[in-house]
């Protein structure tokens, strides 16, 4: 498959770029005014990706690791017989592939979802940081151990929750994870992704999603509308889908 | 690409497709709605030994082009082992 990779890059030092950064460890810990500083301090290119283009490449040894600044991405997985799924949904605030910082060779690619706004940041300047800091390079880890518990719930959706369950679930997580970056208006998202792309997140046959989502839409759950996505009563949504948000880690506290 | 209207019924609940989905063509209309089949199985059962599931393809044009079932048929072999295996004892 071959994708775009029309990519324009810019110059920006604006402090306030890495804000869905600075949030999304905010919600976990408290920064220190320095730290803050450090964060934004961080030398970076800022690049923009068409829907569709790749952040990073599948056996690439990346020498930066991306932070999602706008729109959504994922990790995705390419199969023999061209079937994909994704592994990880990755939205703003969130580092696409700071496990890259050790694990030097990608096992997958990392692909706009939406026109996207990211910043590579050198390894070398996240060491750097960690080095001045050792809380910011715990929060750092933190974040990657937050993936993976967001993998265990994806796990146990894939492998044992009713789709209706299972849809349901990843629409709480979404709108967990969103209001916690500021994107959300208290009960709509903008949720741009299609109905493909959600078989492949789900790994379920795309007319089945389009009969899980009519389900979903008929209980008054959810309404997706243009793009924007709104969940009338998120309790209610949590309890059918037996959404527990505790992996997601969304707690202020030493770490 | 042309537009087919994928339309399913798991047995309890039968939804009309009224968005469609953009396919390749007919070959690809009929993989798309075989592959509907199996997770619908996956939702629904176990529950009962009786139950038809189906996908029926619409082409633009409203002209039914494919129809599938997937049934399920159980039944225990022996009457006593069925009175054993209901809550109340009861057939």
């Amino acid at each position: 498959m071959t994708r775009p990779k029309a990519f324009t890059e810019r110059e920006d030092d604006s402090l306030t770029e890495f804000e869905p950064l600075l949030q999304m460890l905010s919600h976990r810990d408290v920064l220190s005014d320095y730290e803050r500083e450090l964060v934004a301090g961080l030398k970076r290119r800022i690049v923009r990706i068409p829907k569709g283009g790749e952040l990073v490449a599948t056996h690439s040894r990346p020498s930066e690791s991306c932070l999602v600044l706008q729109g959504f991405t994922a990790r995705e997985v390419y199969l023999k017989s061209g079937e994909r799924q994704i592994t990880a949904i990755h939205v703003p605030g969130d580092f696409v592939d700071l496990h890259a910082l050790t694990l030097k060779t990608m096992d997958h690619s990392v692909v706009a979802l939406s026109d996207c706004e990211a910043a590579f940041v050198p390894h070398g300047e996240l060491l750097r940081v960690i080095e001045k800091s050792q809380h910011l390079g715990r929060l750092f880890w933190l974040s990657t151990v937050i993936d993976a518990a967001i993998q265990r719930a994806w796990i146990a959706g894939i492998g044992r929750r009713s789709s209706v369950e299972h849809l349901g679930h990843l629409v709480c997580e979404l709108f967990c994870r969103l209001e916690a970056v500021g994107l959300t208006d208290g009960q709509s998202f903008k949720f741009p992704i299609t109905q493909p792309e959600l078989a492949d997140i789900l790994g379920l046959s795309l007319v089945h999603v389009n009969r899980t989502l009519q389900d979903l839409r008929r209980r008054g759950l959810i309404v997706w509308k243009g793009g924007t996505l709104t969940v009338p009563d998120l309790k209610q949504l949590a309890a059918m889908a037996d959404f527990d948000p505790t992996y997601l880690n969304l707690v202020v506290e030493p770490r | 690409m042309p537009r087919y209207f994928i339309d399913t019924s798991d047995g309890d609940r039968s939804i009309l497709d009224e968005e469609g989905i953009d396919l390749a063509d007919d070959a690809a209309a009929r993989l798309s709605a075989l592959d509907a089949l199996p997770d619908m199985a996956r939702d629904v059962i176990p529950d009962g030994d009786e139950r038809r599931l189906s996908v029926s393809v619409r082409n633009a044009e409203g002209e039914v082009i494919y129809h599938a079932t997937l049934t399920l048929a159980g039944h225990w072999e022996r009457d006593d082992r069925a009175r054993a295996a209901m809550p109340d004892g009861s057939v």
